[in-house]
């Protein structure tokens, strides 16, 4: 379901695979996987403010992928608690964080409209709209506040998404983000 | 009244809550459940406010990157500030390197949200 060729396919115009990994998210493997991230960033000398936005798209997609697992019934087999995250850079050095997991329909349909908001709205009308809605959540202290798209497309350049039909009520849901970087200096050639 | 000290982990800050009035947050933060995570500190908050503050209350805040629940978090956090903000003297400092533009501009939306609060942004 998912497998090689998904991962193949989703880095097909992307360049190097950093980093990706299928299959059950914890937080353990998130924070290891954000130091790898971290000792990427060092290496190429990524400066640190953008550096730091990548670090908080890779969070909140696999964190996403981590609380939405939770809350799964476990006893139906068609509910896979499980996720796709690729991170990858290109020739120059832009990075492109995805991720993939199975959605149903009524989940679907909670998302796609601040997906879409996202999309109608410039990088100001974004950072508008997460203040107004974190104040708005005062009280209503759910996983993410709700804010979590708007919070990753504060952070990158261009965020991509869609919903693939697998039947009546499931769907693969695909994010990609990408994260342009400006190199201070490059170790290896 | 005690002390609260809650060292770092590689995805939770350092949190020390004095009641000599240093509160000091300092690290990452994406916590697998944020709200649980700050419960004591805010509990904690509460209570100083509660009759047990300092003359002067001093923040020094310094998050590297977190993510959107602690930043829901930090919002009502600075939210108990302000409603303590009549009775007490508090001064923040909302500290980043000043490569991390990231960090400035969260900060920076914090001052906009909180104009009643004493927010300075400090480069380290």
């Amino acid at each position: 379901m998912m497998n090689i060729s998904e991962v193949q396919k989703l880095v097909d115009d992307d360049g190097i695979i950093f980093l990706s990994y299928g299959g059950y998210l914890s937080q353990a493997l998130i924070s290891a996987m954000t130091e790898a991230l971290e000792k990427e960033a060092e290496d190429h000398g990524i400066h640190m403010g953008t550096a730091n936005n990548m670090f908080t798209i890779f969070i909140e997609l696999s964190q996403n992928i981590m609380n939405y697992s939770k809350s799964l019934d476990i006893s139906d087999p068609s509910r896979v608690p499980q996720g796709l995250i690729v991170v990858s850079k290109d020739a120059n050095y832009d990075y492109h964080i995805h991720s993939q997991n199975i959605v149903s329909l009524a989940d679907k349909e909670k998302m796609e409209p601040k997906l879409q908001e996202i999309q109608s709205l410039d990088k100001d009308g974004i950072k508008k709209r997460y203040r107004e809605l974190r104040k708005s959540g005062q009280n209503t202290h759910g996983k993410g506040g709700g804010i979590g798209f708007y919070e990753i497309a504060k952070k990158c350049d261009s965020i991509y998404y869609n919903f693939k039909q697998i039947n009546e009520d499931r769907f693969y849901f695909h994010i990609k983000t990408t994260i342009k970087t400006t190199i201070k200096k490059t170790k290896e050639k | 009244m005690q002390n609260l000290k809650v060292e770092a982990t590689k995805y939770t800050p350092k949190i020390h809550l004095d009641t000599s009035g240093f509160i000091t947050i300092v690290g990452k933060s994406y916590p697998e459940n944020t709200f649980e995570f700050y419960t004591p500190m805010m509990q904690w908050l509460e209570d100083y406010f509660d009759g047990h503050s300092a003359k002067r209350t001093i923040v020094n805040m310094e998050i590297i990157y977190f993510n959107s629940s602690s930043s829901k978090l930090f919002f009502d956090f600075f939210d108990l500030l302000e409603e303590n903000f009549d009775d007490n003297i508090i001064d923040i400092n909302w500290i980043y390197d000043e490569e991390n533009e990231s960090a400035e501009e969260a900060g920076e939306d914090f001052i906009e949200d909180f104009e009643s609060l004493n927010i300075k942004l400090v480069t380290k």
